[in-house]
């Protein structure tokens, strides 16, 4: 009864004619710069930010939830068009979709995809609100010793189970928490890596950090081709996929949503993880397996129902824990500190009335986003032929916007352009920049913790293993550690051999 | 991918020497807890650790099919590599000059150099371009946002 007391009171605070129009702004834009070739989720969020400086924490929030949930819905749209994901998460998309838009049925594909993601992102936030608050309250329990080594396994997870590299996956993550360690440190207040430079003595800015791998990072890659897209053209008329083609897809919808909840759900996993386990189950179970990637229509439905739903779960970690699950919500964490507001199981105790109305705003972002994808997909889809030439000046320059008006000072820019060029080599030699974001903004935080942890148990490092929950965390980082270490030396050994053979 | 791997395990050496180093400049403990110099320290090692690793692996792995698959999207060519060098002189160009001629004739000026320059529109479509962007950025962020932009000498 509280839990719909709450929703209801979140959604009186959305539905003021502010919020409603914020979400909208997000919606809208999220999706059409979503929709840009190579731009994903993160980047998204990264270069829209400046949109939220000069609002209060919640209606921030609602659009920056809304821009992730747009740039979803756009992805697929390049995807299925273009055969070009923005992100990881809509590579399965180009599979089916793609061939589909080949074969004259983009419209029923996108129509799919759009309804797919509308049920998954309502189903999605569905569960969020069942699970989130009972999962915070047990998670209250915790000491700063249970703290760090949830954030360590946070973190671990977003290494082993992301990058393609773990080495260059654990070397982004250390270097993101030695950056955390710029600034006054928290046992003395005493300048740590600042080198007489005052505007570092707060830390690092987390925007200019995000705005320059992200938007800056992008901008330089993209750089090197010049970037030619051509969109198949998809008729108004032809956007509404047949009944039929509903019926066939619907279960493909409904395991969709429930695999990709599940899978967002946990720390580290996610919407590309979601969206390749909900293909290959559609494909393992398919009457006739050999339609898919020749234009299955479930091939389309179910992984873009996961990815959605994914979304939705990826916020379960992030509020009832503070743990972001990816980059694009390692970005809205950084951005919820930004708004003064403090991640963590106590945000449902101490910012409840924000929490609700986000939560509410997942409803209403999915409902307008509905609305505008079904008629709008031709005028989004014509975005695509606006000339790379003429979108590169336009990010770069909306960062810049952000990173000086965090302070009003070019500082930011400076490190935003530094950021940049470490975006561009960490793009060019495959060095996911997830680990370094989700450190940079988890790294403070765990050694304030371990500094807690510490002191409370009078310099005792058994600490985190005699207390059970820590140990158990901290035996499951170590456990999946080896795990995929085995795999991983497993792997080597196989190219080692078939090199060797060669 | 062999090389480049080697160079960023060997960029990580240092860095993580450098990290150690720093680090022995706080104390590693107080009293009950971790100090300032803790942290950074362990980072440190962890880093160097994993640097030696991915230069171990540099240079044991044979230049195999993954290595030729790496090289087409590794470095990029000359041409490129201009561009790219010329991106960012401009926006290192755009960053020092907004804060004299104001954040409006900078970036008129910076859409002119990057749309004549480099991708070859004729000077009047660039000007044209460069006056909608910043009038567009100026609106959006300026007025609607009330985000504060640099004003130049000129007030605006």
């Amino acid at each position: 009864m509280d839990m719909f007391h709450n929703l209801m009171q979140g959604f009186a605070t959305v539905i003021s004619p502010y919020n409603l129009w914020v979400a909208a702004v997000g919606c809208f834009f999220g999706t059409i710069v979503g929709i840009l070739p190579g731009l994903g989720p993160s980047t998204t969020i990264a270069i829209l930010l400046p949109l939220t400086f000069s609002m209060n924490s919640t209606s921030a929030m609602i659009m920056l939830t809304c821009i992730y949930y747009g740039s979803k819905y756009g992805g697929s749209i390049t995807s299925i068009l273009i055969n070009v994901p923005g992100e990881g998460a809509s590579v399965v998309t180009c599979f089916d979709g793609y061939q589909m838009a080949r074969q004259g049925r983009g419209g029923a594909a996108l129509g799919v995809s759009t309804i797919g993601s509308f049920i998954a992102g309502i189903a999605g936030t569905f569960g969020l609100i069942f699970i989130c608050e009972p999962l915070a309250d047990l998670c209250l329990k915790f000491g700063p010793a249970e703290y760090f080594s949830l954030i360590v396994m946070g973190m671990l997870t977003i290494v082993f189970v992301g990058g393609k590299s773990i080495a260059k996956s654990l070397i982004s993550g250390i270097l993101g928490l030695a950056l955390g360690c710029v600034g006054a440190d928290i046992v003395r207040g005493a300048p740590r890596f600042v080198y007489g430079i005052p505007e570092l003595m707060g830390g690092i800015d987390f925007v200019p950090v995000v705005m320059g791998l992200f938007g800056i990072g992008e901008v330089l890659v993209s750089a090197e081709e010049r970037m030619k897209v051509q969109p198949l053209n998809v008729k108004f008329a032809d956007l509404w996929p047949t009944l039929a083609d509903i019926v066939q897809s619907k279960w493909a919808i409904m395991r969709g949503t429930l695999i990709g909840f599940g899978i967002g759900a946990l720390p580290g996993a996610g919407s590309t993880i979601a969206s390749f386990i909900s293909y290959g189950v559609e494909k393992s179970i398919a009457k006739d397996p050999s339609r898919f990637g020749k234009g299955a229509i479930e091939g389309v439905a179910a992984p873009e129902s996961a990815n959605n739903s994914a979304c939705s779960g990826a916020f379960v970690p992030l509020l009832s824990l503070g743990i972001p699950g990816s980059s694009s919500t390692a970005i809205l964490l950084g951005a919820l500190v930004l708004y003064g507001l403090k991640p963590g199981p106590m945000l449902f105790q101490t910012s409840s009335a924000f929490v609700w109305a986000l939560m509410a705003s997942m409803f209403i972002g999915n409902i307008m986003l509905l609305i505008m994808n079904l008629p709008l997909v031709p005028f989004f889809a014509a975005s695509l032929r606006i000339p790379y030439s003429l979108l590169y000046p336009a990010i770069t320059l909306i960062s810049v916007v952000g990173a000086y008006s965090m302070n009003n000072s070019a500082f930011g820019v400076w490190v935003m352009i530094i950021f940049g060029i470490f975006g561009y080599l960490m793009k060019k030699y495959d060095i996911p920049a997830a680990p370094l974001v989700i450190a940079l903004v988890l790294g403070p935080l765990m050694e304030e913790h371990l500094y807690q942890a510490l002191n409370l148990s009078h310099g005792n490092v058994a600490v985190f293993i005699t207390r059970p929950i820590s140990a158990t965390l901290l035996a499951l980082s170590a456990l999946m550690a080896i795990l995929v270490t085995l795999k991983t030396v497993k792997e080597k050994r196989a190219v080692i051999e078939s090199e060797d053979d060669a | 991918m062999k090389k480049a791997d080697a160079v960023f395990g060997f960029i990580s050496l240092g860095l993580s020497f450098w990290l150690m180093i720093e680090a022995s400049r706080f104390d590693y403990m107080t009293e009950f807890a971790a100090g300032p110099g803790f942290m950074p320290f362990w980072l440190g090692v962890a880093l160097g650790l994993l640097a030696l690793f991915l230069i171990w692996d540099a240079f044991r792995r044979k230049g195999g099919k993954k290595d030729e698959l790496d090289k087409e999207r590794g470095l990029p060519d000359r041409k490129a590599l201009i561009r790219v060098g010329l991106i960012l002189l401009m926006i290192v160009g755009l960053t020092l000059v907004m804060q004299y001629l104001g954040f409006a004739l900078a970036v008129v000026l910076f859409v002119i150099l990057i749309l004549f320059f480099l991708e070859g529109y004729g000077i009047g479509k660039s000007t044209f371009y460069g006056i909608v962007f910043s009038a567009f950025i100026f609106l959006v962020f300026q007025y609607w946002l009330e985000v504060q932009l640099p004003k130049g000498y000129f007030g605006f």
